[in-house]
């Protein structure tokens, strides 16, 4: 490449990069500025005054140990909340992963009749929008009297979570060989100790990645949560929706920042797990 | 010795009415409903969990109600308060209404007190699904002024006391004194046509619809305006009382569009973008519900500190919100004290002052409070309102109650489709 | 084997109960409930009311097909750009160069950021007062607010689209990534060995190789961009309003008949997203047996 070139080249990539980080640049400035009207460009104050707001930090005079322990205690709705998407997240992979691995094993390893209407049944819901099935939903389940509760928002977020999981994981299934199972079946091997030893090794990387895309389906959910959980179930979400349509910006940002640090953290965990993985990545087409 | 006597009997004399209308007082208010007296509640209320379902929404609100409710409640009373938020108060209406349908009886429910007014209220209230009446059988209700048509009718109904006021508001603009001064603020819905008209692009109203009856009141104040006054609109829906105003009100928002902001394309969909156009100069009026006007907004730091509320000389739409007890309340006794709680002056005089959060208006009518601790307590309010507050004497002279229910669905939907969809 | 077939629809099982139950039972139900079968509210009867209500009536007719209009406008439009830039993105990343390592980490941290955040921050970053309009300002481009151009919460759903872009550049991106990189570059030279130019060598060579990948995740896009409800949300106007924001008003609308409009809404963006994707998959397979 000549000079010219590859400066444009460094240009180009530069400009790619930046612009599509600059929303979330924009958080960390709201998240900290205070009267940060136009056209101020680099605002004029700094303040806290949001992270106070929504409980994460104690007001000036406060910030002892005590005043910490104090605040983080006393369970903030922002606090409650995170612990409520993060339950809600865990009960989410672990559900899934446990429903989905026999599935995956099925269609990863066997054929048999029916297979692609069963994939197809499967894959569904990734392509029929949550609005046209949840408003069928809503009803049902407040008859049964799941609405509300956290297991019942749990299950229903099973729905846009089960194709991923199931997807990913019959993929690993398919290069996958039983013989050593029967292998170690034969050698006297009980069927927990052979998928602790033989089957769980081997699916191993592929698991991370299906538990990584529950997760963040489930963390990501709003309309779900806000039309089964029936108010009752407020999950980061859902405050921070309320607040985008209503609330000062400053807040709306620092509650931002608290809903994408445990997604960007997760994907920056698992990302050695994730290259070659084309079939999951779909799974961030709903997040 | 003789006396000595006649001045005994002279001194029982004069004390003895006194004596007797205290008694009347305490007599005078029967218990609330399921209760021998006054007493019996707060003896049941000991030890007892009230579960108080509020709209939750607002930090600085649920900080002020745990601390300025929750503290006394507990240490006066023996009442822990577990405040349960809602993202809407209508959550709370239909748990109690799937409950009623499920067969829950009286005692085996879960809400105790709910924070309440307008619909959700009447939606209870003909459902059956509230206790009482009680709301004038509780002792601090006698600083209630139950003779104020805007406290005895929500939203033109009658609370008939099923509910009991909690705090109020008041419908108030907000202008910059860095921008403009105050002979130049319009007085009246003349006055902005007018001024609208001379600053193209710079004034804007909230989109009347749901979420945002901020727009719709700014709209119905309009309706008082054209048609002379806002006390035919007082009582039972009138249709025929809409029908004949409703277009010259349409008429005239149709005739502000071009100056409006961005032409009357759009319009902020809420309070807080109308904050937002407000605060970095899109737009030269905000509206605010709180009697604080501009204080609370300035402490967030949503709108400049040189920001000011003032209101029309009329038509200024002011309301009361309430707490209401369902049918089914596990802790009736405990719920009875909270909203009696409530309506202390002295925590009345703590609501008020933008710095604790709450900053909504008295539920309680302050003239009727004599107590002389109470007096210093609301005295002292009154200095801490914030400089951004519009005069307490505009406030009252401008103050008109809300009318009935219906006109509100009516005024959204009609507003679209005559404004928004023209 | 007959035990062989049990054994697989045993482990089968809870996966469907899952989907069956509360994915095909709830369209089923919000389908017989659009048609206005309410048994808990007295109604047995079954009418196409709520769909002719919701498209022809005089009151509605013009929100939905407008909102129609908008919708399918919203979801084409970004699902191309967003391909179209995506493809120029993946071009440039895959080259070898110096911070290749943190240019990819960052085209990528889009990806696990919900679009909520996402269209929170396009109203940060392009409102009228926005930190774009500021840049201007300082610049002495613009001497108000109101002289910079209106890109959100506009009528046209500007920024409805602009928020899909920033989510699904990155997305299509490291699917078209992870193809090139499969793939290596033994084609390509194999194509400049045998004289083709640059123009041809994307034609012929590249956009062939990539072509499946994109098509079926520009499904996934255009099913969900038709389908969201936040993004329209917090970024549109009252009027035009996208399909799945007008169902779900109809839905929380207290007056219980308004629920079968709702529900008919729904049904309506389903059978849409549906057919949709058969059409489109019936032309990308054409499409790709002719390149």
């Amino acid at each position: 490449m000549s000079r010219v070139k590859r400066i444009l080249f460094y240009a180009a990539v530069v400009g790619v990069v930046l612009a599509l980080v600059l929303p979330i640049i924009t958080f960390f400035i709201n998240a900290f500025a205070f009267r940060w009207f136009y056209p101020q460009f680099v605002p004029n104050e700094w303040s806290l005054q949001a992270w106070e707001r929504i409980g994460l930090i104690p007001r000036e005079g406060q910030r002892t140990l005590e005043g910490w322990w104090r605040l983080l205690s006393s369970g903030s709705d922002v606090i409650n909340a995170l612990g409520t998407s993060l339950a809600l997240g865990g009960l989410v992979t672990v559900l899934s992963v446990i429903i989905g691995l026999p599935a995956a094993r099925a269609l990863g390893l066997y054929r048999f009749r029916f297979k692609r209407l069963v994939e197809f049944m499967i894959l569904a819901p990734t392509i029929v929008p949550v609005i046209a099935f949840v408003l069928g939903l809503n009803i049902n389940f407040i008859r049964w009297g799941f609405s509300g509760t956290l297991l019942g928002v749990a299950v229903v977020h099973l729905v846009p979570v089960m194709p991923y999981v199931v997807l990913t994981l019959s993929g690993v299934f398919a290069n996958y060989n039983p013989e050593f199972e029967e292998q170690a079946r034969t050698l006297g091997a009980g069927p927990l100790r052979t998928f602790w030893y033989i089957t769980l090794p081997s699916i191993f990387p592929g698991l991370v990645v299906a538990a990584l895309f529950a997760f963040l389906v489930s963390w990501s959910q709003y309309l779900l949560t806000f039309l089964i959980g029936a108010g009752r179930v407020i999950t980061i979400p859902m405050l921070l929706f309320a607040q985008a349509s209503g609330g000062n910006n400053a807040v709306t940002a620092a509650m931002s920042l608290i809903f994408i640090a445990p997604a960007v953290l997760t994907l920056l965990l698992s990302a050695r797990y994730l290259s070659g993985e084309a079939s999951a990545v779909g799974g961030f087409g709903r997040i | 010795m003789a006396r000595k006597w006649m001045l005994l009997v002279l001194v029982a004399l004069l004390l003895l009415p006194m004596a007797v209308s205290a008694q009347e007082t305490m007599d005078d208010m029967a218990p609330p409903p399921g209760f021998a007296s006054w007493d019996a509640v707060l003896e049941e209320a000991r030890g007892q969990t009230v579960n108080w379902y509020m709209w939750g929404g607002s930090d600085s609100i649920n900080e002020f109600v745990d601390t300025f409710y929750g503290e006394p409640l507990l240490e006066e009373y023996g009442i822990t308060l577990n405040r349960v938020p809602l993202a809407d108060t209508v959550d709370a209406v239909n748990q109690v209404l799937s409950e009623s349908e499920a067969g829950v009886g009286p005692g085996e429910g879960t809400i105790d007190l709910i924070w309440i007014n307008g619909e959700n209220f009447f939606t209870m209230r003909q459902a059956e699904l509230l206790y009482g009446p009680w709301a004038q059988n509780i002792p601090n209700s006698m600083y209630v002024d139950w003779e104020n048509p805007a406290v005895a009718l929500d939203f033109g109904r009658p609370v008939d006391g099923y509910e009991s006021p909690w705090s109020s508001a008041q419908f108030n603009f907000i202008y910059d004194t860095a921008r403009m001064s105050a002979e130049d603020l319009p007085r009246s819905y003349a006055e902005l046509t007018e001024w609208a008209i001379a600053n193209p692009g710079r004034f804007t109203y909230i989109a009347p619809g749901p979420g945002a009856f901020l727009g719709t009141r700014f709209v119905k104040q309009i309706f008082f305006e054209v048609s002379g006054g806002q006390e035919q609109w007082v009582g039972e829906f009138n249709q025929e009382l809409y029908d004949q105003w409703a277009p010259v009100v349409w008429e005239l928002l149709n005739a502000w569009e071009p100056y409006l902001w961005r032409q009357g394309e759009t319009y902020p969909a809420s309070e807080a973008e109308l904050h937002e156009l407000f605060a970095n100069g899109e737009v030269d009026f905000d509206f605010t519900n709180l009697p604080s006007g501009a204080s609370t907004f300035i402490e967030t730091g949503q709108i400049p500190p040189t920001s000011q509320a003032f209101t029309f000389e009329t038509n200024m739409i002011g309301d009361f919100n309430y707490v209401a007890i369902p049918y089914n309340a596990p802790n009736v006794a405990a719920a009875l004290v909270l909203a009696n709680l409530m309506l202390r002056p002295d925590l009345q005089a703590a609501q008020v002052q933008p710095a604790n959060g709450f900053g909504l208006g008295y539920g309680i009518d302050v003239s009727t409070v004599s107590e002389e601790e109470f007096i210093a307590a609301i005295e002292e309010a009154a200095l801490n309102m914030g400089a951004g507050a519009a005069p307490a004497a505009d406030l009252a002279a401008s103050l008109v109650s809300d009318i009935a229910a219906e006109y509100q669905a009516l005024i959204e939907a009609d507003w679209e489709a005559n404004v928004l969809r023209r | 084997m007959w035990w062989e077939r049990w054994r697989i629809a045993v482990m089968l099982a809870p996966t469907l109960l899952i989907i069956v139950v509360l994915f095909f039972g709830s369209l089923g139900y919000g389908f017989i409930q659009s048609l206005g079968y309410q048994p808990n509210i007295g109604n047995y009867s079954i009418s196409l009311d709520a769909y002719s209500t919701v498209m022809f009536s005089e009151r509605y007719s013009e929100q939905f097909w407008r909102g129609l209009r908008l919708t399918f406008f919203v979801s084409l439009a970004s699902t191309a750009i967003a391909a179209g830039l995506a493809i120029a993105c993946a071009l440039l990343l895959r080259q070898t160069f110096v911070g290749k390592r943190v240019a990819t980490f960052l085209f990528q941290l889009n990806l696990p950021v919900p679009h909520l955040v996402i269209a929170i921050g396009i109203i940060f970053l392009f409102s009228n007062s926005g930190l774009l309009a500021r840049a201007a300002a300082q610049m002495g481009w613009i001497s108000a607010p109101s002289d910079f151009p209106v890109l959100v919460r506009d009528t046209e759903g500007i920024s409805i689209i602009l928020a899909y872009l920033w989510k699904e550049i990155p997305f299509f991106g490291i699917i078209v990534l992870a193809i090139l990189q499969s793939v290596g570059e033994d084609y390509e030279d194999l194509a400049r060995s045998l004289g083709a130019n640059g123009w041809q060598r994307f034609r012929y060579v590249i956009l062939p190789l990539i072509m499946p990948g994109l098509l079926s995740s520009s499904i996934i896009v255009f099913a969900f961009t038709f389908g969201t409800y936040e993004v329209p949300k917090l970024l549109g106007v009252r009027f035009p309003e996208m399909l799945p924001v007008m169902a779900l008003e109809f839905f929380l609308n207290p007056d219980l008949n308004a629920r079968a409009e709702g529900m008919a809404l729904s049904m309506i963006i389903a059978v849409i997203v549906l057919a949709l994707v058969v059409v489109y998959m019936w032309i990308s397979d054409r499409a790709i047996r002719q390149t």
